[in-house]
């Protein structure tokens, strides 16, 4: 017992050390999300497109989406454009939402949907589209109640519109399996289903 | 020199009143409510900063979301509650009571009642041992005193005889 004893400050510095030295290998921006297995909050939004028609949670229903955030101003969501292509190439379905930023009015600055409909369609040519069509979220309330943090960021939603996985950051051919993986068990989840 | 610095310190002072002066609140209350949550209220997107403190394009959307919902009158743990819900437990600096948490409570709680627990029993043990062994120590001490006397004479007598062969040499 006494001898036991002695090996508890050891015991108790070791499981500090690693408990820290876990801290440092372990990425600051996962926080996890609040919105897990909960259903997309509802919303109302013109698409870039056609800003006459509006978008809703119900064009969701019914197909496994990644629902990607995403916005010119966004170096990491430029560079992730073309592999989001390949995969929209490979079949997967995927649905932008831009991301506007706060527009200084005091320098005179206004928000323009037209001019940014035609920036898009020009970035999107020159780097690849991998977007079924773009929701434009000017005042960052559908941002806001998907908890985004920043761009890029991508959702996944399954075919009853409820969100299955959140990933902060880009996508690229090392983090894909890993969300492909889940993608193709909701899409057979889709299959079997009636 | 010194109206100099007083002008200086004057226009410094003065933007920070200004942007003070562009959020109205109908009451001290809800200004000082306002004060609490945007100082509780963490950053999603930073390391460590309120939204108070920072810049953040999410930072100022939740600044300017949590006015909208102090003014409509709702209570602190609502607007908390409407936060969590989009951003998460790690919103807010208070961490929530509950199993995967529990240990932030715990363990200081069990250092400090180990940690008393040692204390007590050294000290009883120290109590102990000035007891009963008392006598034995003391026998143990007077023993090893003399033969250690006897040893310490050995050696100078040693010294002794070795200085006193030395000038035959």
């Amino acid at each position: 017992m006494r001898k036991a004893l002695f090996y508890v400050p050891l015991a108790a510095f070791l499981a500090l050390s690693f408990f820290l030295l876990s801290g440092l290998f372990s990425d600051p921006r996962d926080h996890g999300s609040a919105l897990i297995e909960k259903p997309l909050p509802p919303f109302q939004l013109p698409d870039l497109q056609q800003p006459a028609r509006l978008v809703t949670a119900a064009d969701f229903k019914g197909e496994v989406t990644l629902l990607n955030v995403w916005g010119l101003w966004c170096p990491t969501c430029n560079a992730e454009l073309g592999f989001l292509t390949e995969l929209r190439q490979q079949g997967v379905r995927i649905v932008g939402l831009y991301y506007v930023q706060p527009v200084d009015a005091a320098f005179g600055d206004t928000f323009d949907i037209n001019k940014l409909r035609l920036d898009v369609q020009e970035k999107l040519a020159e780097q690849g589209d991998p977007y079924l069509f773009n929701i434009v979220d000017e005042k960052r309330s559908l941002i806001f109640d998907l908890g985004v943090t920043g761009a890029p960021e991508t959702f996944l939603i399954d075919r009853n519109g409820v969100i299955r996985h959140h990933h902060v950051g880009d996508i690229n051919p090392q983090n894909w399996p890993k969300i492909q993986q889940l993608y193709q068990q909701l899409q057979q989840g889709a299959a079997d289903a009636p | 020199m010194r109206l100099n610095c007083l002008l200086l310190l004057s226009a410094l002072a003065l933007p920070a009143a200004a942007t003070e002066d562009l959020l109205q609140f109908e009451s001290a209350e809800q200004q000082q409510l306002y004060r609490q949550l945007t100082a509780e209220l963490r950053c999603p997107k930073c390391q460590n900063q309120n939204i108070a403190d920072s810049n953040a394009v999410v930072a100022v959307d939740m600044r300017n979301k949590t006015l909208e919902l102090v003014r409509q009158g709702q209570s602190h743990d609502q607007v908390i509650d409407f936060m969590k819900q989009r951003y998460g437990d790690f919103v807010h600096y208070q961490p929530p009571f509950q199993l995967s948490t529990v240990w932030l409570w715990l363990l200081p709680l069990l250092a400090v009642l180990s940690l008393a627990l040692t204390v007590f029993r050294r000290s009883r043990a120290s109590q102990h041992n000035t007891d009963e062994p008392a006598a034995q120590t003391e026998l143990i001490d007077a023993q090893s005193e003399a033969r250690l006397d006897a040893e310490l004479q050995a050696m100078i007598d040693a010294a002794g005889d070795a200085a006193r062969q030395k000038p035959k040499e």
